[in-house]
């Protein structure tokens, strides 16, 4: 198995810089609490060319350089962070593993589809800087070769370790980057004046079980390039969020926007890689000092595109007033389906997709979520419960500017097993076939009727629309009856009658109290 | 011919056909068709023009709804998306499925005050992400002021987009095509009032027939009221649970509005004594 590393000098504090870019050339470390002194784990190029090490405590350092700012680290937030570029990563490795708080290993094995191994490194270090992070990438065929490489090897160097050129590889790397995977072995070699893999690979390995035991030979063989351990694809988090803590509070949607402009792209990134599309987020702004606002973010049409999510953040923002300020975001995908992607036609355009979300967002957050909704007809002879509210997912019609003749032109034939599934998805007969025959316009609660019957029990005149009206024709009855076994079982005989200075009307005669009642107009 | 000259072929047709395709003049949707000739003959640039609003004025039941349906079904057949603005919450989805309308390519929107409809339709329209909006404000009480229809006809020439007002003869709005629909007996008749392509006072008489192609409902046939309903059991269509399979058989036995059987189970309606007892 081939196995690419991405080395990601400084991760923590390239992050810390990508979200605070006042904090760019600045002297800047990160520290963590050690032994009950805050000591600096890691340190920016400004400060390390002071003298700001790993390992100093802060007070140290904040004496040699007077301006240096110092943060926590928290390397949960730097664990999920990088589990995110991992996941973006996804859409060119199958898997990955974290390495620490610096490095990723990703499943090299579909490098054939970024155009072979040295195309997939590129593409690797591409990704990461699209997140904002600059790293290095090299493919070999076990976990310590391709971090050692990555991490020790010199800059510039070849990013291939071909299958039997490990060892070679790894002849002049430094010893220290054995530390980081046999730490009690490099630091016996190194005491025995040894500095590089390839001397401590060169050892007899009989010697270095004498001397050092079983850790010894596995440290060597490591240095040979013979590293036997697994790789271990990270599970992926049930629930994809996103979240960025703002330095200042917001008070005015530009830096909100920005943050969530981060959001948005690592949301994104991570369903692409998992080769997913929102459908409904929800956007939390968290409020300083207290409160929280939350905002779904519905989408007609599934995407993965952080440039309309953003727009549609945008707008649901802009009608938005808030108590006090924002102080931190969060991006939920509640919803998410898979993500099949779109084939656009000739003159198709993705400006209508956004304009076709802005204007539901605009819309739901002004009417409600529940105002927009799609019809779906229901299998009911109960003609009010013949249909319910469905959410709106159009589907995708590829029309662009040469209207019929170009979505015919560029939609595929129906396949067989779309025929055969059309067949089996027909209605029963009996439902839904007559449908044709139900007005257009249908109460949502029967109306009803003042009617006069004449001696066969057929209508002969009714009070509508203010005025007594004579039935010039009558079409019916149609008997619908059903739900005997509910509450509120029914029996009606339904008519479709004309009446003067009217079109037909679709009127029914309960049997529970023999009254007429208007249920719908053939409008 | 050998396989891969053979693709090459193809793949050079294929080219040929894409450039052709390119080349040729884009064929812009200008006017939906409803497929009522007689109507779309009405009207002057023979159908229901893009970039206007269309005042569809009338009585209830003077085939307003389905015209607007059919148009919404024609702009679909071109791929384009439609909505409608539900004021009354009236709009039925099996008819306009039935009706040739693919409801997943419908948004509906119901607003719940009547002081939105015009906001609604008017943000729609604007977006031009709809070819078809509908904006029906019958039995709302809502009247659009000569303000909003302005808007909204601004928002209709801004993105090219086909508006149609359903308004009540009360209410009449400010269309820049307004058509006058009344009933007529056996049919509806159409009048163009207002329009600035010309035509002003046409008018023609459609019949029912051509709105709901397949006539009279349940294949039924009109009759006059006083008419005898049909002998036998054979008069009474039955779409139900109990009517299906070999117990409708046993259930058209029932002529009893509530499925009794006469003079047994239930005391029959009055009215309907009568005509048992005949």
């Amino acid at each position: 198995m081939r196995i690419a590393y991405l080395h990601l000098p400084r991760f923590p504090l390239q992050r810390r810089i990508w979200e605070t870019p006042a904090l760019h050339g600045a002297p800047v470390v990160l520290w963590e609490e050690s032994r009950g002194q805050k000591r600096v784990v890691f340190a920016s190029a400004a400060s390390a060319r002071a003298g700001c090490a790993p390992g100093l405590t802060v007070t140290a350092a904040a004496a040699l350089v007077p301006q240096l700012q110092a943060f926590p680290l928290d390397p949960a937030a730097e664990g999920a962070a990088l589990g995110s570029l991992g996941e973006a990563l996804m859409a060119v490795a199958p898997g990955f593993q974290p390495s620490g708080l610096e490095g990723l290993w990703l499943d090299g094995s579909a490098a054939a589809l970024c155009g072979g191994e040295r195309g997939l490194c590129d593409r690797i270090e591409e990704i990461a800087r699209g997140h904002g992070y600059r790293g290095r990438a090299v493919v070999a065929s076990d976990l310590f070769t391709a971090r050692a490489v990555a991490r020790h090897g010199a800059p510039g160097g070849e990013p291939v370790v071909a299958r039997q050129e490990s060892a070679e590889r790894l002849q002049a790397l430094p010893l220290r980057a054995l530390a980081e995977q046999a730490p009690a072995a490099a630091q016996a070699l190194a005491a025995l004046g040894l500095t590089t893999l390839g001397e401590a690979a060169a050892l007899p390995p009989g010697a270095v079980v004498a001397r050092l035991g079983a850790e010894g030979l596995r440290a060597q063989r490591l240095c040979r390039g013979e590293d036997g351990t697994l790789f271990v694809p990270a599970e992926l988090p049930e629930v994809l969020e996103e979240a960025l803590s703002l330095d200042w509070p917001a008070e005015s949607s530009e830096p909100l926007l920005f943050g969530l402009k981060t959001l948005f792209d690592r949301v994104c990134a991570r369903l692409a890689g998992r080769g997913r599309a929102a459908v409904r987020l929800q956007l939390s702004l968290k409020l300083d000092p207290q409160g929280e606002k939350s905002l779904p973010l519905l989408l007609a049409r599934p995407s993965a595109v952080p440039k309309l999510l953003l727009d549609l953040a945008r707008h649901r923002l802009a009608d938005l007033t808030l108590e006090n300020p924002v102080g931190g975001l969060r991006v939920r995908v509640e919803e998410s389906c898979e993500d099949r992607g779109r084939q656009m036609a000739l003159g198709d355009s993705r400006r209508q997709d956004e304009a076709l979300e802005v204007v539901i967002s605009r819309l739901q957050s002004a009417l409600g979520e529940d105002a927009l909704f799609s019809g779906e007809v229901l299998r009911s002879h109960r003609p009010e419960a013949a249909y319910r509210r469905g959410a709106f997912h159009p589907p995708r019609m590829s029309a662009g500017e040469l209207g019929d003749s170009g979505a015919r032109l560029f939609s595929a034939p129906p396949s067989r097993q779309a025929e055969k599934a059309k067949v089996e998805e027909a209605p029963e007969p009996g439902v839904g076939v007559s449908v044709v025959d139900r007005p257009p316009r249908l109460f949502p609660k029967p109306c009803s009727l003042e009617a006069e019957v004449g001696p066969s029990g057929q209508i002969r005149a009714a009070r509508l629309l203010g005025k007594r009206r004579r039935a010039t024709a009558v079409a019916g009855p149609e008997r619908l009856c059903g739900e005997w076994w509910e509450s509120e079982a029914y029996r009606r005989d339904y008519y479709r009658v004309h009446f003067e200075g009217l079109g037909p009307v679709w009127i029914f005669r309960d049997a529970e109290d023999g009254r007429f009642y208007l249920q719908g107009m053939f409008d | 011919m050998s396989a891969a000259a053979e693709q090459v072929n193809k793949v050079a047709q294929l080219r040929e056909r894409i450039r052709a395709l390119e080349a040729a003049p884009r064929q812009r949707l200008s006017v939906v068709r409803t497929g009522v000739a007689a109507f779309d003959a009405l009207l002057p640039q023979g159908g229901l023009p893009l970039g206007q609003a269309v005042e569809l004025w009338g009585e209830a039941a003077t085939g307003r709804t389905s015209l607007a349906l059919r148009a919404v079904a024609s702009a679909q057949r071109a791929g384009r998306l439609c909505a409608w603005v539900d004021g009354p919450a009236e709009l039925y989805p099996p008819t306009a499925e039935a009706l040739g309308v693919d409801l997943r390519a419908l948004l509906m929107v119901r607003p719940r005050a009547p002081g939105q409809l015009a906001w609604t339709a008017q943000q729609l329209a604007r977006s031009g992400a709809f070819a078809c909006v509908v904006l029906d404000v019958t039995h709302t009480g809502a009247r659009l002021g000569l303000q909003e229809g302005k808007k909204l006809a601004d928002a209709a020439v801004s993105s090219g987009t086909l508006l149609i007002l359903l308004t009540p003869r009360d209410a009449p709005a400010d269309g820049m095509l307004r058509l006058g629909t009344t009933a007529s007996g056996a049919g509806f008749t159409v009048e163009v009032l207002r329009s600035r392509g010309g035509g002003v006072n046409r008018s023609v008489e459609i019949p029912w027939e051509a709105l709901w192609e397949k006539g009279a409902p349940m294949g039924l046939e009109a009759r006059a009221p006083d008419a005898p309903p049909p002998a036998g059991p054979e008069g009474l269509l039955e779409v139900g649970y109990r009517h299906r399979g070999a117990s409708a058989a046993r259930s058209r036995a029932c002529l009893g509005i509530r499925g009794q059987r006469p003079g047994r189970d239930l005391r029959i309606p009055s009215g309907l004594q009568g005509a048992l007892s005949g």
